[in-house]
C-alpha cells in the first residue's frame, strides 16, 4: 500500500460512501471528496499521460491549477473532457477516464514519444515539418493530432441548460478562504451588500487543509463558524462551486457558477452551469497564493506532488499520498507538510532543504539534508525513491512520494487581466498585484502576505478600507490568534542544476528546462516569444503553476532579475469556461428574439409559409392545394391582386407618430421632398438621404391632424430610421419643437389591393370611400363597421387600386378575417410578400435592392423628388457634388429577355452586346427579378450605366456565377399600366 | 354588413390549455390594460410630468426625459385619452395594443429578474414606484417595482411571446407559473 | 463582457444597451459652408488615442443620444451628457 485512505480525519462524510469508476474500474469515495483524492484513497496515483510525451503522470496539485491529471468525465453527449481531477466534486456513478493514451493508461504506445525526445524539443514541428506546405493539414497535423494532445469534445449536442444572471454588489470578495471569509464577515457585519465567491464546493480554502488553530479552536471550526455567521447574514450572498474568471471594464466580474455539475441527476429545471455578470463597487481579491514546483530531474513522476497538495489530502481528505513520503523544499511548507504527515503517522523518510540553514523547527527523529538537492527520480509508474545530492555526494532515499516546496506565488490573474502588469518583489521573491486603484484590492496571500496570521488581519482590514470608501464603516472586526503556524518563507531556488532527466518547469505542455535554453539560444527571447515557441504557459492550465518558474529561469540563463524578463500577458478566462455557459439560453428557439405580426395568427390560418426577416416573421406565400412550387403560388396570387383582389400583412412596416409646431419643418429638413404644404388627410411619398447624399430610406408620411403625422419606414429599415430621426432632432435641431414615438407594434397594417378593393373595403369601413371623398393618398381616421376606429389609406406599392388599413393590433386577425369575408364573392386571396415583391417589380417600384446603399435619388429615377429650392436638408449639400450628378452614373432601368422563355436572375451583370464577358467591361447589375405572370415572362430592374438614355437598346445580362447569359431588352422600369391608370380607379 | 370583431391577445396562443393554481412565484398577464405614450413638448416637461403623477387611476411609467407611458388597470382607453388630453403641452398615443403588461411577483422575483434584466433591482436601489425602460430578455421594455416582491413588465406586442416564454425558462428553477389575471 | 455607462437618465447599463454612433466632436456644418468643410464633416474622422468625446444612442432605454467622454485606450469614462443639454449649452455660450 502506497497513498490511502487514514482511518479517521479530513472534511469529508464517511458515513456518505460514493461509488465511481476510472476507466472502467469501480471504486469508492466518500462525499467531500473530489476525483483526485477519491483516486488516491484507492492508491491510483497514475492519472493520465502527458500532452507529448506521453510520460506517466499523477497529481501535482489539489486545486485548479492542475496541469497533468486531466479527465473526460461523463460519457456520451455530457462527456466533458480535459476536466482536472482535483477540482471534480465526487457524485455517486461519476464517470472518469483518462486521455491521450493508447491502448490503455498504463500501457501507452504514445510512450515511444518520450525516447524519441531529443528530436521532439521545442520549435521541433516548426523545423521539421516545413516542406512541402501541401502535406502539412494532409499528412502533418493529423498525425501530430493524433500523438499528441488532449481529451476530445463530444459531438453531440449539449441535453442540458445553461443560464446568464446579473448580480449587483457593494463588495465582492473573489475567494473564500481564510483573506476572504475575514473580508466577507467585516464587511458583512457593517451591512452592506456583499458577494462571496469561490470556486470550491466548500468555503474555507486553505484552512480547511489547516492544522494550526485559529481563535482557539481547531480551524475547520473556526471556518464553519464564520461561514454559518455569514449565511445568516441577508445581505451576503454566499456562491459557492463560482469561479470568478475575469475582470472586465468598470468593475464588471465574470464568474461561472456550476450548478449541477456535481449531481449526479441533473433536474431539469436548473442549468448545468451559470455565468454571473457581477457588478461590484468595491472588490477584493483573496485568491491566495500557489506553490511553486520545485524544477528538478524526475519532477514530473507520478507521486511528486507540492507540499501544500501533499498536506490538503492528508487534512482535508484523509489520505495519506504516500507511506513514505520524502519532501523537497526551500522553505517553511516542506517543514509544515512533513509535521502534519508525522503527525497522521506517516512516515517521512528525509527533509532535502535547500538551504544551508533555516529556523523552522525539525520534528523529532526527522532526518534533514540541508543544502542538498534532488537530481532525479526512480520508478516508472510512480515514484519509486529519488537521488539527492549534497556537496557531491550521491544518496538514494527511497519513498513513494515526493512533497516538493518552491515558495509562493501570489494569485494575482484578475488584477492583470485589464492592461496592467504585476510587479517583481525582490522581498518576496514573487510578481505581486498592481495597483489598479482603490475600487479592487488584493489580499492576504494574494497580495504577497504569508503567513495565516497575517492572511485574516488583512483580509478584515482591507474590508473596511472598502467599507470606509463606501461611507458604511461601523466598528472593526478583531483578528483571532492563530497557534501552531509555521513559517512560510522561502529562498529563491527556480532551478535545481545537475537534473539527471527532464527538469519540467510546464507539465502540461511537457516544456523543460532544456527547451528554454534552446528558445534562448535560437532568438526567442522575449517571454511572449519564449512562450510561443516553448508552448511554456499555454493551454488548459495557462501555466498557473509553471509561468513564475518560466520567469526565474529564463531571468538566471540571462542573467537578469525577473522583473526584467516580466510576466506573459493575462487574460480572461482564469480557468476554462465551458461553451455551454457562455451561450446561455441563447441557442435553439432561445437564439433571438422572434417578432411576430399581429396578424400571424390569420396568416397561418391562412396556411402562410412564414419567412425571417430580421427578427420578424413575415407570410412569404399562401400555398393552396395542388400547388407544388412556390411560385405557382406567388404567380396565382400576383394574378389574383391584378384582376379580382388580395390582402397582404404589412404590420412589419415602421410606423413612427410624428408631433408638435415643429413637425413640419423637421420633415421637411428630414426627407429631399417638399413637405411643408401637406395637407391633413394626405400621404406623401418621402425620400431620406444620409448626409452624404446618398438614399437612405424611403416611405410615407400622412398628416392627421395640423401637428400631428405618422411616417411608415420599411420593415428592415425601422430601427434606423427611428434612430436617424432621434439623432437629428436631438443633435442638429434640439430647438425645434417635434416629437416622436413608435407605434410600430400598436396597429395591425394590412394592404388590400386589386380593382375590387373599393368595394371590399366599403363593406368593412363605415366612412364614404369613393375615389371623390377618399382619393388616391388620401389618409385619416376611419370608423369600421363595428364601431372601430381604424386608420385607412390610400397608398399602393402594388400599382393597383390599393387601401392599407391600421386597426389596433388586438382586433388585426378580427378585421382581416372580416376583409377576407367581405371579398369572398369578389375572389379575394391572401398574398404574402413574394408575391408584393413581383407586384412592385412589375410596377416599377423601388425597394433596398435598388437603394442599396449606392444610389441617389436621381440614379433611381427620383431627381424631381430633390427639393433643391428648400434652404436645407439632410444630404442636400454633397448630392450636388460632381460625382453624384455624373452623367455615367448607373441609373434604374428595366430589363426584359428578348427570348422570352429566358430567366434574368438578380445580381447578374450587365454588358454592353458583343462585349467579352469580362468584370472590365461590366456596365451595371440586375437588382430585382422575377416572373411576371401578368406579362408571362420574367422581368428585371438592373442599374445600368447611363441607363436612361439606352432604352430599347440590346444588353447581355451576365451571371458568371451559375453561368448564363441571357440577351435582354433594355425598357422603363415600369412594366405594368405605366399610365398610373389603375390607381385612380 | 355589421361585424363584431374579436379582441385577441398576443399570449392567447402561448397561455392555453391546462391552468394550474398559481405557485408563491407567479408571471400575470394583464388582458386589457390601457397604455399611452405621453410625450411633453419643449418647455412643459415639468408641468406634464405633475399632471402625469397627480392623474388619478392613471400610473406613469418613466422612458425618458419628457416622456412616458401612462398605465391604467381600472379605467377605460377613451376616460384615460380625455383625462390625458387635458394636460396641456403633452401629446399623446395610444399604445393598448401595441404593448404587452404582464406582472411578475413572488419571494425569488428579484433572482429570476436578474436573469432577464442588468438593472439592480434591490429595492434600496429600484424602490417602489420606480419605473425605467431597459433590455429584459433582449427586447426593450419598462420595468416597473408595483410591490415589494412584485414588477410590472411592459413590452412591446412583436416581442411579448418570446420574452413571455423567456422569463418562464428562467422562472424553471423557482416553479414559476403563469395566466391571465382575469 | 461588459462596459457600464451611467446613463444621466436612466441610470447604470450595461453597452449591450446602447448603440455607439461615432465621434461627437464633429458638427453639421451649414449648408452653405464650403465643400472642404462638408467633406471634412462627412468622411474625415481623426481617430485618436486618448479621451475622446462619442455619442452613444441608449436604445434599449430613454433613446437619447448621450454624449459620452471615454479614453479609448483604458476605457475609462470621464462623464456622460444629454448631446441636446450639451448643445443647447453650446448655443448659450
Amino acid at each position: 500500500m502506497t497513498s490511502y485512505r487514514l482511518g479517521s480525519g479530513g472534511a469529508i462524510n464517511r458515513g456518505q460512501s460514493l461509488t465511481f469508476t476510472f476507466d472502467g474500474r469501480s471504486y469508492k469515495g466518500f462525499d467531500g471528496d473530489t476525483l483526485a483524492s477519491a483516486l488516491l484513497a484507492n492508491d491510483q496515483m497514475l492519472m493520465a499521460r502527458s500532452f507529448k510525451y506521453h510520460r506517466p503522470r499523477g497529481v501535482v496539485t489539489a486545486g485548479s491549477a492542475e496541469p497533468n491529471a486531466l479527465m473526460t468525465i461523463g460519457s456520451g453527449a455530457r462527456a466533458e473532457p480535459n476536466a482536472r481531477a482535483t477540482t471534480v466534486e465526487l457524485y455517486n456513478g461519476l464517470a472518469a477516464a483518462s486521455q491521450n493514451r493508447w491502448p490503455s493508461l498504463k500501457h501507452d504506445f504514445g510512450a515511444v514519444n518520450d525516447l524519441f525526445s531529443p528530436f521532439l524539443g521545442a520549435g521541433f514541428y516548426y523545423k521539421t515539418f516545413m516542406w512541402p506546405g501541401v502535406l502539412w493539414e494532409k499528412l502533418y497535423e493529423p498525425l501530430i493530432r493524433r500523438a499528441a494532445g488532449l481529451g476530445k469534445a463530444t459531438m453531440q449536442a449539449d441535453p442540458d441548460r445553461y443560464e446568464k444572471s446579473w448580480a449587483h454588489c457593494d463588495l465582492l470578495v473573489i475567494g473564500a478562504g481564510p483573506t476572504g471569509l475575514m473580508a466577507a464577515l467585516a464587511a458583512g457585519r457593517a451591512g452592506v451588500r456583499v458577494i462571496l465567491a469561490d470556486e470550491g464546493f466548500r468555503f474555507g480554502g486553505s484552512l480547511l487543509s489547516e492544522s494550526a488553530a485559529v481563535g482557539g479552536r481547531p480551524a475547520a471550526e473556526f471556518t464553519a463558524d464564520v461561514v454559518e455567521e455569514l449565511a445568516s447574514l441577508s445581505n451576503v450572498t454566499l456562491m459557492p462551486r463560482t469561479t470568478v474568471f475575469g475582470w472586465y471594464d468598470d468593475m464588471v466580474f465574470g464568474a461561472v457558477e456550476r450548478v449541477q455539475k456535481h449531481v449526479a441527476s441533473p433536474s431539469p429545471d436548473l442549468p448545468m452551469e451559470r455565468l454571473w455578470r457581477i457588478v461590484a463597487k468595491r472588490a477584493i481579491l483573496a485568491t491566495g497564493a500557489e506553490e511553486r514546483p520545485l524544477v528538478f530531474g524526475g519532477n514530473d513522476k507520478p507521486g511528486v506532488m507540492t507540499a501544500g497538495a501533499a498536506r490538503t489530502y492528508l487534512n482535508r481528505y484523509g489520505v495519506a499520498v504516500g507511506g513514505k513520503v520524502a519532501v523537497f523544499t526551500n522553505g517553511g511548507s516542506g517543514y509544515r507538510t512533513a509535521a502534519d504527515l508525522l503527525a497522521k503517522g506517516v512516515d517521512v523518510t528525509a527533509i532535502i532543504d535547500a538551504r544551508p540553514q533555516s529556523a523552522d523547527p525539525v520534528p523529532d527523529g526527522l532526518r534533514i539534508i540541508r543544502n542538498g538537492s534532488v537530481i532525479a527520480t526512480k520508478g516508472r509508474h510512480r515514484i519509486e525513491g529519488l537521488i539527492a545530492e549534497r556537496s557531491g555526494f550521491e544518496e538514494v532515499i527511497g519513498c513513494d512520494a515526493l512533497a516538493m516546496s518552491g515558495g509562493w506565488s501570489p494569485i494575482v490573474h484578475l488584477m492583470c487581466q485589464r492592461g496592467a502588469k504585476p510587479v517583481w518583489s525582490d522581498e518576496k521573491q514573487a510578481f505581486l498585484a498592481p495597483d489598479v486603484g482603490g475600487a479592487f484590492v488584493a489580499a492576504g496571500a494574494a497580495a504577497g502576505q504569508t503567513s495565516l496570521g497575517e492572511c485574516l488581519t488583512d483580509g478584515a482590514a482591507k474590508a473596511h478600507a472598502a467599507l470606509e470608501a463606501l461611507g458604511r464603516l461601523v466598528g472593526s472586526l478583531e483578528t483571532p490568534e492563530v497557534e501552531g503556524e509555521y513559517d512560510p518563507s522561502f529562498a529563491p531556488l527556480w532551478y535545481v542544476p545537475g537534473a539527471r532527466d527532464k527538469a519540467f518547469v510546464d507539465f502540461q505542455n511537457d516544456v523543460h528546462v532544456g527547451d528554454l535554453g534552446l528558445a534562448q539560444r535560437e532568438g526567442f527571447r522575449h517571454i511572449e516569444h519564449t512562450k510561443r515557441y516553448t508552448t511554456a504557459g499555454m493551454a488548459t492550465d495557462q501555466g498557473k503553476l509553471g509561468n513564475v518558474n518560466t520567469a526565474g529561469i529564463v531571468a538566471g540563463m540571462r542573467g537578469v532579475s525577473p522583473a526584467e524578463i516580466g510576466t506573459t500577458t493575462f487574460r480572461p478566462f482564469y480557468t476554462p469556461v465551458s461553451f455551454g455557459a457562455l451561450a446561455g439560453t441563447a441557442r435553439a428557439e432561445h437564439a433571438a428574439p422572434v417578432r411576430t405580426s399581429p396578424l400571424h395568427g390569420w396568416a397561418r390560418k391562412n396556411g402562410a409559409t412564414f419567412v425571417e426577416s430580421g427578427l420578424w416573421y413575415r407570410s412569404a406565400w399562401f400555398p393552396r392545394e395542388g400547388e407544388k412550387t412556390w411560385r405557382e403560388s406567388v404567380d396565382r396570387e400576383v394574378l389574383n391582386v391584378r384582376t379580382h383582389a388580395g390582402l397582404c400583412d404589412v404590420s412589419t412596416l415602421g410606423k413612427i407618430e410624428i408631433f408638435g409646431p415643429g413637425a413640419a419643418e423637421f420633415l421637411d429638413r428630414i426627407y429631399s421632398n417638399s413637405f411643408l404644404k401637406l395637407p391633413v388627410g394626405r400621404a406623401r411619398y418621402g425620400l431620406m438621404l444620409r448626409e452624404d447624399g446618398i438614399v437612405f430610406d424611403d416611405g410615407t408620411v400622412s398628416r392627421l391632424s395640423e401637428n400631428q403625422y405618422v411616417m411608415t419606414t420599411t420593415t428592415a429599415f425601422a430601427a434606423e430610421v427611428l434612430a436617424h430621426l432621434e439623432f437629428s432632432a436631438q443633435t442638429f435641431w434640439p430647438e425645434l419643437d417635434v416629437r416622436f414615438v413608435s407605434s410600430t407594434d400598436q396597429w395591425a397594417q394590412m394592404s388590400l389591393a386589386g380593382p375590387k378593393a373599393r368595394i371590399i373595403m366599403s363593406r368593412v369601413v363605415q366612412d364614404d370611400i369613393s375615389d371623390a371623398a377618399f382619393p388616391y393618398l388620401a389618409a385619416r381616421e376611419v370608423t369600421l363597421r363595428s364601431g372601430l376606429k381604424a386608420r385607412l389609406f390610400r397608398i399602393s406599392f402594388s400599382g393597383e387600386l390599393a387601401y392599407e388599413l391600421a386597426v389596433p393590433a388586438g382586433y388585426g386577425e378580427a378585421v382581416a378575417d372580416a376583409i377576407m369575408n367581405a371579398g369572398r364573392e369578389e375572389g379575394i386571396c391572401a398574398y404574402g410578400v413574394e408575391a408584393l415583391n413581383v407586384l412592385r417589380v412589375e410596377k416599377g417600384h423601388v425597394t433596398h435592392s435598388e437603394l442599396d446603399g449606392r444610389t441617389t435619388a436621381d440614379d433611381v429615377g427620383f431627381g424631381r423628388m430633390m427639393a433643391m429650392q428648400k434652404p436645407d436638408f439632410i444630404g442636400k449639400r454633397l448630392s450636388m457634388r460632381f460625382g453624384l450628378t455624373a452623367a455615367d452614373r448607373l441609373q434604374l432601368v428595366g430589363l426584359k429577355p428578348v427570348e422570352a422563355d429566358k430567366e434574368i436572375k438578380a445580381g447578374a451583370h450587365l454588358l454592353k452586346d458583343g462585349a467579352k464577358p469580362s468584370l472590365a467591361n461590366d456596365q451595371g447589375f440586375v437588382s430585382s427579378a422575377c416572373f411576371s405572370p401578368t406579362l408571362g415572362h420574367f422581368i428585371a430592374l438592373g442599374m445600368l450605366k447611363s441607363g436612361r438614355e439606352r432604352i430599347g437598346e440590346r444588353v447581355m445580362v451576365w451571371d458568371g456565377l451559375r453561368g448564363s447569359e441571357v440577351l435582354s431588352e433594355v425598357c422603363p422600369p415600369v412594366f405594368v399600366d405605366p399610365e398610373n391608370s389603375k390607381l385612380h380607379l | 354588413m355589421s361585424i363584431n370583431l374579436l379582441h385577441r391577445h398576443v399570449l392567447e396562443d402561448h397561455i392555453s390549455g391546462f391552468e394550474t393554481d398559481p405557485n408563491p412565484n407567479h408571471l400575470s398577464v394583464i388582458r386589457r390594460p390601457v397604455i399611452f405614450s405621453v410625450l411633453a413638448h419643449a418647455g412643459q416637461e415639468t408641468a406634464v410630468a405633475e399632471a402625469l403623477w397627480n392623474a388619478e387611476d392613471v400610473a406613469p411609467r418613466f422612458c425618458g426625459p419628457s416622456e412616458w407611458l401612462a398605465v391604467s388597470r381600472t379605467v377605460g382607453a377613451e376616460t384615460v385619452a380625455g383625462m390625458l388630453s387635458a394636460i396641456a403641452g403633452a401629446s399623446v398615443v395610444d399604445q393598448s395594443d401595441g404593448r404587452a403588461l404582464m406582472e411578475i411577483s413572488g419571494p425569488s422575483v428579484r433572482k429570476i429578474l436578474g436573469r432577464c434584466v442588468a438593472v439592480d433591482l434591490h429595492p434600496e436601489v429600484f424602490e417602489q414606484g420606480h419605473s425605467a425602460a431597459m433590455l429584459c430578455c433582449h427586447a426593450t421594455a419598462n420595468v416597473a417595482r408595483t410591490g415589494a416582491d412584485t414588477f410590472e413588465i411592459i413590452v412591446p406586442r412583436s416581442f411579448a411571446g418570446s420574452v413571455f416564454e423567456e422569463l418562464m425558462e428562467m422562472g424553471r428553477e423557482h416553479g414559476l407559473t403563469r395566466g391571465f389575471a382575469d | 463582457m461588459a462596459s457600464l455607462i451611467t446613463c444621466p437618465h436612466c441610470g447604470t447599463r450595461p453597452k449591450e444597451e446602447f448603440s455607439i454612433r461615432g465621434a461627437a466632436a464633429p458638427k453639421r456644418p451649414s449648408p452653405t459652408a464650403k465643400d472642404e468643410a462638408w467633406h471634412r464633416y462627412v468622411y474625415v474622422r481623426d481617430n485618436p488615442k486618448g479621451r475622446i468625446l462619442e455619442y452613444w444612442h441608449h436604445v434599449a432605454g430613454c433613446r437619447r443620444f448621450l454624449v459620452v467622454e471615454r479614453d479609448n485606450l483604458t476605457h475609462e469614462v470621464f462623464g456622460v451628457t444629454d448631446a441636446a443639454e450639451l448643445e443647447r449649452a453650446g448655443a448659450d455660450e
